[in-house]
This record gives structure tokens, C-alpha cells and sequence, in this order.
């Protein structure tokens, strides 16, 4: 878990006007102060979030969707490159405990440890790989999952003591490109509207793509982060704004389209 | 002489004045709070918020949900005397959470609201601290999803 966390503000101009016992049906939203409404600490959902929905919905082939390692990740461009590489490899590892795929999940969590050891947080990083292997030799999913948000947990906490957190962010974006890629190729095989609208992210883009936007120069020069940058813009109207939106199939392949071709320009080199 | 007089006081405030609540003591109660739900198929996950806040104020947390999931949100403080809540609104602002309870904790207060999303998108989650002896009173806010 990490330790260091951001303070709220007391929001004294926003009181629900609820007694004890009651609480109110319906707020006014428009109605909270600016402060409440901005998206600074935003909780990424990790992949297996939205997997576990794909999975109530169809039986998703995700041997088919999952991208299997030939050989050690070598780390490549600078941090801020790694730090979203670091994300597509995590987010990659929910999607081999997905298809079962004990093999794969333990060169994961190896590649987990190499790409941590380029960011220099991996204190925790050799435990945590070790953590994985085991409970994929046990077939123990539900640990390997857990253990996968905690190496993700792990780095971020790591690098806010490294005063990196902007370059941990990129760690979250890369999962959430890696995810929102796998999710589209599973939507795409077997369109259900209601697996569509799992991509209806709006909130989370806007705070992709604010982070994204007041990160130093030195990151955002990164030609991969520009790209990214410039496809979470491309990606943002085609979630829609009101929820409940319905997403066409023909949206979710441009979604799949952009995220697919970012998480190839971010894996470019490593492999 | 002042210098040594100083360190007493010092020492004398610090030994009567009670040890600063951490977010982390709110969270291992809020996670003390969940534990009963691991074992019913949630996932907690290791991301979480905390905090500070005055009596009566209230704090909005904006947070994505997906159709198809359940969700427990459970909040904590260890300041023992303290009353807190937590709870979901969808984007236009309607409760959404079906269910909201508060959940025995050894050392403090916690509260839990469970929400089974009607549609995929951004929900409020809206803690307050309602009652608390203390001036400002530190809690943390976890979920788990299945």
C-alpha cells in the first residue's frame, strides 16, 4: 500500500443536508465546489476489473489475446518509456492469469523485476516476482492478480519517495492502454453492447489526459509519450460523455485501433 | 537555561499529547472492515484515499465503476468516538449503493456501502466524518469489487 498520500481539502461549502439517520436520495452534483470535482486522485481500476465483467459476459478467448514473451524484456528508451512499458507488462500479466497461463505469468512477473531494477524501484520488486511464481505454480490466480496490483502499487509508491510520481503515472497509463487494447479485441470477437460500454471511460481520460498535459517538458519531448499523449485525445470523444452512452462496434475497433498501435510504440524495442 | 526550559515544555506537551491518527491507522481498519468480504469473493484492491476533515464537511471522490461488477466501499477512522459514513451517487446524482451499514472494527469506526452499478461510468462517492471529538479526523477509504 503506499504511504504517502494527498491531503483533501474539507469542502465547507458542500454539506449534505442529511440528519443522523437519512440520507439523501439524489445530490445536486453541479452543486459540489470545484475542488471536490477535480480528478487528482483518481484510483486506475487494474485490468481484472473489467476482465471479470468480460467473463460474466461470453467466454473470452484470452490465450488468443494475450501476448506471450520469447525471451527477457530489455528495457529500452528512457524512464518514462519504461515506466509505460513497465504498465503494458503488468497489465499483461492480468490477462495470462486470465488465460491460465502459469508459464507466462511467471516470465511476466520476471520481466516486472527487470523493468522495476531500470526505474530503480525495486526494493520490493524481487519479493514480489518470487510472490508471483509461486502462486502461478499453484495455479493460485486470485494471489497472482493480488500480487500483480502490489508490484503496480509497489513502483508507484517507490517512485513519489523518488519524487517521480509524474513518471508513475505513466506506469498506470500503460496498464490502462494495455487493458483498454485487450478489452477491445475481446468486445470485438464477440460484440455485446454491454461489453462495449465498459469502455465508456470518461472521467479516466480526462485525468490521463490532464496528467499527461502538465508533465514536465523533459517527459512529454519523449516522442512515445507525445504519441500517447495525442492518442488519449484521439480516444476521448469516442467514449462518449453521458453515461450510459452506447459505443458501436465500429467505435470499439478505432478504440482497439489507436490503443493497439500506442502499446506497440511503447513495446517497440523491448522484445 | 531558556534553551533547557524549552526542551522540558517540549517534552512535557509531547508526553500529554495524544500520537497523530495516520491515514495508515484508518486504512488498516478499513481493511479490518473488508476482511469478511475477501473471503465472499472480493477483490480489495491496493489503491485507496484518505484524509482529513472537520465535523460536517464532506469530501466527493469521484470514482469509474462497470456494470457487471459489485462493489463494497468501506471507510474508516481510529479516533473511537467518531461517526462517519460514506456513500455512492451515480452522475446525476441518485443514490446508487443498495446497501450501507456500519461495520464493527476493534480501535475505531468504520462504514461500508455496497453498489451493484446500473450502468457503466463515473459515480461520487461522498465520505463525511458526522460526528468526532476530534477537530479534524483522518480516515481512509477502500473498495473491493467481484
Amino acid at each position: 500500500m503506499k504511504k504517502a498520500f494527498v491531503l483533501f481539502c474539507g469542502l465547507s461549502t458542500f454539506a449534505l443536508a442529511e440528519t443522523a439517520d437519512t440520507v439523501p436520495l439524489k445530490i445536486d452534483i453541479s452543486q459540489l465546489p470545484p475542488q471536490s470535482k477535480l480528478i487528482d486522485n483518481v484510483v486506475v481500476p487494474v485490468p481484472s476489473e473489467i476482465f471479470g465483467v468480460l467473463d460474466r459476459l461470453g467466454k473470452p478467448n484470452w490465450t488468443a489475446v494475450l501476448r506471450t514473451f520469447k525471451r527477457p524484456i530489455k528495457p529500452s528508451g528512457d524512464q518514462s518509456q519504461i515506466a509505460l512499458l513497465l504498465g503494458t507488462v503488468i497489465a499483461e500479466g492480468f490477462i495470462a492469469v486470465e488465460a491460465e497461463n502459469a508459464e507466462e505469468v511467471k516470465k511476466i512477473g520476471n520481466n516486472v523485476l527487470i523493468l522495476s531494477k531500470s526505474l530503480n524501484a525495486d526494493r520490493k520488486a524481487k519479493q514480489r516476482a518470487q510472490s508471483i511464481s509461486e502462486a502461478a505454480d499453484r495455479k493460485d490466480w486470485q494471489t497472482v492478480r493480488r500480487e500483480l496490483d502490489k508490484a503496480l502499487d509497489d513502483v508507484k509508491e517507490t517512485m513519489v519517495e523518488m519524487q517521480s510520481e509524474q513518471i508513475s503515472q505513466l506506469v498506470s497509463l500503460g496498464g490502462w492502454l494495455r487493458g483498454t487494447e485487450a478489452l477491445t479485441a475481446v468486445v470485438t470477437n464477440d460484440f455485446k453492447p454491454d461489453g462495449a460500454e465498459l469502455l465508456h471511460q470518461p472521467m479516466l481520460l480526462d485525468y490521463f489526459e490532464k496528467r499527461l498535459a502538465n508533465m514536465p517538458t523533459k517527459i512529454k519531448s519523449n516522442a512515445v509519450v507525445t504519441k500517447v499523449q495525442q492518442g488519449i485525445l484521439d480516444i476521448r470523444p469516442l467514449v462518449g460523455t453521458v453515461d450510459g452512452t452506447q459505443i458501436s462496434e465500429k467505435t470499439v475497433k478505432e478504440i482497439g485501433r489507436i490503443s493497439a498501435d500506442l502499446v506497440k510504440a511503447i513495446n517497440a524495442k523491448a522484445q | 537555561m531558556k534553551r533547557i526550559i524549552a526542551t522540558v515544555l517540549l517534552a512535557l506537551v509531547a508526553s500529554v499529547t495524544p500520537v497523530s491518527a495516520t491515514i495508515d491507522d484508518a486504512l488498516s481498519l478499513a481493511l479490518e472492515a473488508a476482511n469478511p468480504y475477501v473471503k465472499e469473493g472480493f477483490t480489495v484492491r491496493e489503491d485507496y484515499w484518505g484524509g482529513d476533515l472537520p465535523v460536517k464537511q464532506t469530501k466527493a471522490i469521484v470514482h469509474q465503476l462497470f456494470k457487471g461488477n459489485e462493489y463494497w466501499f468501506w471507510m474508516a477512522t481510529d479516533v473511537k468516538d467518531a461517526k462517519i459514513s460514506v456513500h455512492i451517487y451515480d452522475s446525476d446524482g441518485n443514490l446508487a449503493e443498495t446497501e450501507s451499514k456500519a461495520v464493527p472494527v476493534n480501535g475505531g469506526k468504520a462504514h461500508a456501502s455496497f453498489v451493484r452499478p446500473k450502468k457503466t461510468g463515473s459515480y461520487y462517492l461522498i465520505v463525511e466524518i458526522e460526528k468526532s471529538p476530534e477537530e479534524r479526523t483522518t480516515w481512509s477509504l477502500a473498495y473491493g469489487f467481484r
